[in-house]
């Protein structure tokens, strides 16, 4: 048992934090949004440059053989940043999904992936579908051609690539990759809550190159499921920090009364209430992390649910602090902190929202079943 | 980062678990599974084969009996310990003033005292609070005085958790009034027999008798009795606290009270099918696991970082996420408890027969009396909202 960093992962963690401070403000954070692709090409490319993307793919596949781990330190780091650009696809969803795909197949993908040159999209859920492990309904033919409906594809209008699941011609999961340009993709782009883009896109006998000859697409699925929960919850650790922080800092400032606000206890006490539930978020972080490529597909999935409850509750708790404790500041847009505020709830949504877990992990009767 | 354990690790939790079951009485074993309290006898007898297998004082150094163990090791030692129903090592002697003793006492003292401790030769209670100073514990004024020849200890202790049990007594005194109120407290050990102690219990709601007031009347402890320096007890009580702090995770305990809780929500029938069967159960029961599960990783992190030197000598702030986690699932699991018993909760049971005897199964004997008893674990070793201000001000800066 060590729950402590090794240097290389301190490093990294350093490196990608200094990076984002000089490159990734809430300023340049707002820049970046109100361009018409709403995220940053050349810091996408500078994630890149750090190695951030050849981290998870193994060393023959011409990555770095990093583990979940290092996905977690960056998602930390992302969320506390608030950065927009979809990392996760590219670090936790695209290397579990190439599993499925042949060493041919995987080599140019991963190759573009890993030097930063192609946006990667997943395009998975469909209307009506709000949760993990249920069946797709857009249909793939022998060709190689796919008819059906994606709903809420990050960055699906932006992305460059997209890895489409499907009903294979054989009825079973389907794995295709599918450029942006392909015939027959249409994509409506919109603005989230939380300052990303998202689209809904329908295919239309859109050809696509279907991913075989490596690992079961089922389970190449539910692997990049598992992994984009231990993002999505290392980055809303990071955001709950960067919330605290910023909230704390505001109550040694803010002076109401002839002393600074953080002196009285009633603010003090919250403001403590927040620090133990992140504790238990980071915590819950490490565990997701380590659990998301356990051997057993059951011990990880009800790990990730657990972490995945606890990230919830703790979202809310700590996001609606800030903001009762910012007071009218807080319900700004010029405010960082309304910003983390919205994206930790879009958090809580995503991966499967609180009741979604608490029905898989109640149904299996507990971790310990 | 590695979560699992090593094949070394394994064997030595397997040594452990056999270690316990070759020992450990039946009647210690069904008291802690029932919540029962143990006797002194229990606990006296237990510490000794814990000390005579070298395994009574988990966290002291090689040098003054300790088994020289790694945190990972402490870690699976408390689980397995607790898991079995086994008692943990006498808190008080163990984790208390052992360890303090060893960082601050002289070598006189350390001979003196630590391998009786170890050996639950003498039972050591803790004179802390005073009817005046709960949570602002610094105002103390239990008054110690030196008479030229020893120290004359007058004033009152008070939720003195087995005094009654006691040959010593670890206490703050004040030895000065001057300047801050912290600078004039003293770490002082009395014998609690000598002449001017006198005890007076407090039942609990709950209706056990485990704290006492404690009454001093110019008692008298002699020079050598003084631990480290006169006026810096508050800071050998701080590093005390934090290690108390630590301790209340007690998550081999919670983890077999929740299988326990689920063996009996599965056998018991409510509205004609298992209580394990009911959707709000089975929420609590869940979101009771999922903290349980933040807990232990807490627990194990900060563990983690004391084995790797990042504590330094202070208490690290997570102590106090610990020890206002530790209370709450505490606390959640009696809340549990009770609801399961329902009606089987109600009756006030004293003794096996008769008027007064339970209705249900043996384990909702103590279902309401613990859930009673438990209020006390966000109120001592420092309270929530002590813990609420030493995060506020350690980690925050607030």
């Amino acid at each position: 048992m060590n729950f402590e960093l090794n240097d290389e992962q301190r490093m990294l963690a350093d490196s990608l934090r200094r990076l984002l401070a000089d490159r990734y403000d809430f300023e340049a954070r707002r820049r970046f949004m109100e361009t018409p692709n709403g995220f940053d090409r050349s810091t996408w490319t500078d994630f890149a440059e750090l190695g951030l993307f050849a981290l998870p793919f193994s060393e023959e596949d011409g990555g770095l053989g990093g583990t979940s781990v290092e996905t977690m330190i960056v998602g930390e780091a992302m969320g506390h940043a608030l950065v927009n650009e979809p990392w996760f696809v590219a670090m936790a969803i695209a290397p579990a999904l190439l599993e499925a795909a042949s060493r041919e197949q995987r080599q140019e993908t991963v190759e573009a992936i890993v030097e930063g040159s192609v946006l990667p999209a997943w395009a998975h859920l469909e209307p009506g579908m709000i949760d993990q492990g249920e069946p797709v309904t857009l249909q793939a033919t022998e060709a190689g051609l796919l008819s059906g409906t994606k709903t809420v594809v990050h960055f699906g209008a932006e992305a460059d690539l997209l890895f489409v699941t499907a009903r294979g011609p054989d009825g079973g999961d389907a794995l295709y990759l599918v450029t942006r340009d392909a015939e027959g993709l249409e994509a409506r782009g919109y603005r989230t809550q939380d300052g990303r883009r998202a689209a809904e896109m329908t295919f239309e006998s859109t050809p696509g190159q279907r991913l075989s000859g490596g690992i079961p697409v089922s389970e190449a699925i539910s692997k990049a499921q598992a992994r984009a929960l231990a993002a999505i919850v290392a980055e809303a650790l990071g955001a709950m920090e960067a919330s605290i922080e910023l909230t704390v800092e505001y109550l040694k400032t803010r002076e109401q009364f002839g002393r600074p606000i953080g002196s009285f206890q009633a603010l003090q006490h919250i403001a403590a209430g927040a620090v133990v539930e992140i504790e238990q978020v980071r915590s819950m972080s490490l565990y997701a992390s380590v659990m998301c490529d356990d051997p057993d597909p059951k011990a990880r999935d009800l790990a990730l649910s657990a972490a995945k409850i606890k990230v919830c509750d703790a979202a809310r708790e700590i996001g609606q602090m800030s903001i009762q404790l910012h007071g009218g500041v807080g319900m700004t847009m010029e405010y960082a902190i309304g910003h983390y505020f919205k994206r930790l709830t879009m958090l809580e949504l995503a991966g499967g929202d609180r009741d979604f877990h608490m029905d898989r992990l109640t149904e299996a009767g507990g971790l310990a079943a | 980062m590695e979560l699992k354990f090593t094949e070394e690790e394994e064997a030595f939790r397997a040594e452990v678990r056999a270690f316990v079951a070759d020992n450990l009485p039946d009647e210690v074993r069904e008291h802690v599974r029932c919540g029962i309290p143990l006797t002194k006898e229990m606990v006296v007898d237990w510490q000794r084969k814990l000390n005579a297998r070298g395994w009574a004082t988990p966290r002291w150094p090689r040098e003054w009996g300790g088994p020289g163990w790694t945190a990972t090791q402490v870690y699976i030692f408390n689980n397995e310990i607790e898991a079995a129903y086994a008692p943990l090592p006498q808190n008080f002697n163990v984790s208390m003033i052992g360890p303090v003793i060893v960082q601050f006492g002289n070598e006189e003292q350390k001979k003196r005292f630590l391998p009786r401790i170890a050996n639950l030769d003498d039972w050591w209670c803790q004179g802390f609070s005073e009817p005046g100073a709960g949570s602002d514990l610094a105002s103390l004024k239990t008054r110690c005085d030196w008479d030229g020849e020893q120290w004359v200890v007058n004033g009152q202790k008070t939720w003195t958790t087995y005094a009654q049990y006691a040959d010593w007594m670890f206490a703050l005194v004040r030895t000065s009034t001057e300047g801050k109120k912290q600078e004039g407290i003293s770490f002082l050990l009395i014998d609690m027999k000598s002449p001017g102690i006198t005890l007076r219990p407090i039942q609990t709601m709950d209706g056990a008798e485990e704290i006492n007031e404690v009454f001093f009347d110019d008692v008298k402890v002699p020079a050598e009795n003084m631990v480290g320096e006169v006026n810096k007890g508050w800071t050998y009580a701080k590093f005390l606290l934090g290690n108390e702090r630590l301790g209340a995770a007690h998550v081999g305990l919670l983890e077999a009270r929740l299988a326990q809780l689920k063996a009996i929500a599965k056998e018991r029938i409510v509205r004609g099918r298992p209580l394990w069967d009911h959707p709000r159960f089975r929420d609590r029961f869940v979101e009771a696991e999922v903290e349980l599960k933040a807990l232990e990783m807490t627990a194990m992190r900060v563990l983690s970082s004391i084995e790797a030197g990042q504590g330094g000598d202070k208490p690290d702030p997570a102590t106090s996420v610990i020890k206002l986690k530790g209370a709450q699932t505490q606390q959640r699991m009696t809340e549990l408890f009770m609801e399961v018993a329902g009606d089987h909760a109600l009756p006030w049971v004293q003794g096996a027969d008769g008027d007064n005897a339970r209705i249900g199964p043996d384990w909702t004997e103590r279902s309401a009396p613990n859930y009673f008893n438990f209020r006390k674990s966000s109120i001592y070793g420092g309270s929530d909202q002590v813990q609420k201000s030493i995060i506020s001000k350690a980690i925050l800066g607030l």
